[in-house]
């Protein structure tokens, strides 16, 4: 493995690490009805959006950012398993799957954040960054493991 | 000993030579650059948040409806204040989710101007949350007594929700005989110079005293928002039962139309956030009138308010 794939692997899974913090954050604060720390006017109004009705599951008391925390644990994890078995095409391949259903829910939350609740959750934001740069580097990574076979 | 030298190629090159220039010969196979899928994802994704601002801009109406006359704002408001009680029964709760909480600990019954419950609305005309929930509460507070003066109003046009068609608390007048109702709309939906929207009602000390207390942790993640409901310091509210996109768009007497429709998608938010209203006001107001507090569907509501 070389240096830049160890670095690599290690950023997939800080960023599990940092997106599932966020994710815990946002349950928490749901749950426990605590102060949200977040702008709460104009287009950034993270208030708005996660006391919409798109901010728990189906009409669920369960909210939409629990699915996120077993997102990022999956993918650190997907993360962590590729350090030990660096060659591995399936992980590779599995990483960038995982990847395209959090890039697939990234698209769909900012089209509800946009469109229907018209207002910018900045948590929100940072986690969907987190997902996406996940993806960037899982299919980077997938394209060096399938080509050094 | 004589070997039997395998015949060279006409070119007279060696084998070692000829395996090389095979290699050479091969057609290379571009590796595609790792960059080609990193800068496409971030094409689509930015091509994907510009379709969707296009989409939200396309879909909101620049222009404000224009406000219905006085006459016609009245007949709006009796339509919706004579659903039949059946009506309001078989919706129930409906789609509408309760923000309403028992006030913690036992304080002090708020206590209206004549001395009965007081049921504390604070609000805003610019504000569309505020615009949804108005529809809900006319309904509500219908039960328990009589609007006069209430005004057709718009939320603001530069909000999000922009210009949900409502009505205005300001200059209205209240009367029942179980509670006070006392509303403050604290700005208009109009910005003045100095950006902000234009002061209309103040906060009483006593009145932000409870917004202070109660418009916040543990009762709600934002401080200060509004619409803010104390109904007697038995439970609080904060926020929209319902998101105002169910009845953005339309105009006053389409609301009013599609309320008779128990099955609509309108009635079953403001018709529903209506009896979770009624039910907090009954828990205040102890009980009375009978015939509303004692129907089975708001006592249902009632015990799931909890204390």
């Amino acid at each position: 493995m070389s240096r830049w794939d160890g670095l690599r692997l290690g950023l997939l899974a800080a960023l599990g690490v940092v997106g599932g913090g966020i994710a815990l954050y946002l349950t928490f604060v749901h749950a426990s009805a605590a102060a949200l720390v977040c702008s709460a006017s104009g287009l950034v109004n993270c208030e708005r959006v996660l006391s919409s009705p798109y901010a728990v599951i189906l009409g669920s008391p369960v909210p939409t950012s629990a699915a996120g925390i077993l997102w990022f644990a999956a993918s650190a994890a997907l993360a962590l398993a590729q350090l030990r078995r660096p060659t591995s095409s399936f992980l590779a391949r599995a990483h960038v799957g995982w990847g395209i259903v959090g890039l697939a829910t990234v698209l769909y939350l900012v089209y509800v954040e946009i469109v229907q609740v018209g207002a910018l959750c900045a948590w929100c934001t940072a986690a969907h960054v987190a997902v996406v740069a996940t993806f960037l580097l899982a299919i980077t990574r997938w394209q060096e493991v399938e080509s050094a076979d | 000993m004589a070997t039997k030298r395998r015949p060279e190629p006409k070119s007279g090159t060696t084998s070692a030579a000829r395996t090389m220039g095979a290699v050479r010969a091969r057609p290379r196979t571009r590796r595609p650059s790792p960059w080609l899928p990193v800068g496409a994802t971030v094409a689509v994704i930015a091509v994907a948040v510009g379709v969707f601002f296009l989409v939200r801009s396309a879909t909101t109406p620049t222009q404000a409806p224009t406000l219905p006359s006085q006459a016609a704002t009245q007949k709006v408001v009796d339509t919706i204040t004579s659903i039949p009680a059946s009506e309001l029964d078989q919706v129930g709760a409906g789609t509408a989710s309760s923000t309403i909480q028992p006030v913690i600990g036992n304080p002090q019954p708020l206590v209206g101007p004549s001395g009965k419950p007081e049921v504390l609305y604070v609000g805003a005309e610019y504000c569309p949350y505020c615009a949804a929930e108005r529809w809900a509460m006319i309904i509500a507070l219908s039960r328990f007594g009589s609007f006069s003066g209430i005004r057709s109003m718009t939320s603001a046009a530069d909000d999000v929700y922009p210009s949900t068609p409502t009505f205005t608390f300001h200059g209205a007048t209240y009367q029942s005989p179980y509670i006070d109702f006392v509303a403050v709309e604290t700005t208009t939906n109009v910005k003045g110079s100095n950006g902000q929207y234009q002061p209309l009602d103040s906060l009483t000390p006593s009145e932000q005293a409870l917004v202070n207390q109660y418009d916040g942790p543990p009762y709600t993640n934002s401080a200060g928002s509004i619409p803010f409901i104390d109904f007697g310091n038995r439970y609080v509210m904060s926020g929209a039962t319902y998101q105002p996109d169910v009845i953005h768009g339309m105009s006053w007497s389409e609301i009013a139309q599609s309320l008779q429709d128990p099955s609509s998608s309108q009635a079953k938010a403001v018709i529903g956030s209506a009896n979770l209203l009624t039910a907090a006001i009954c828990k205040a107001s102890g009980q009375q009138p009978a015939n509303v507090c004692s129907s089975p569907t708001i006592s249902s509501l009632e015990a799931k308010l909890g204390q």
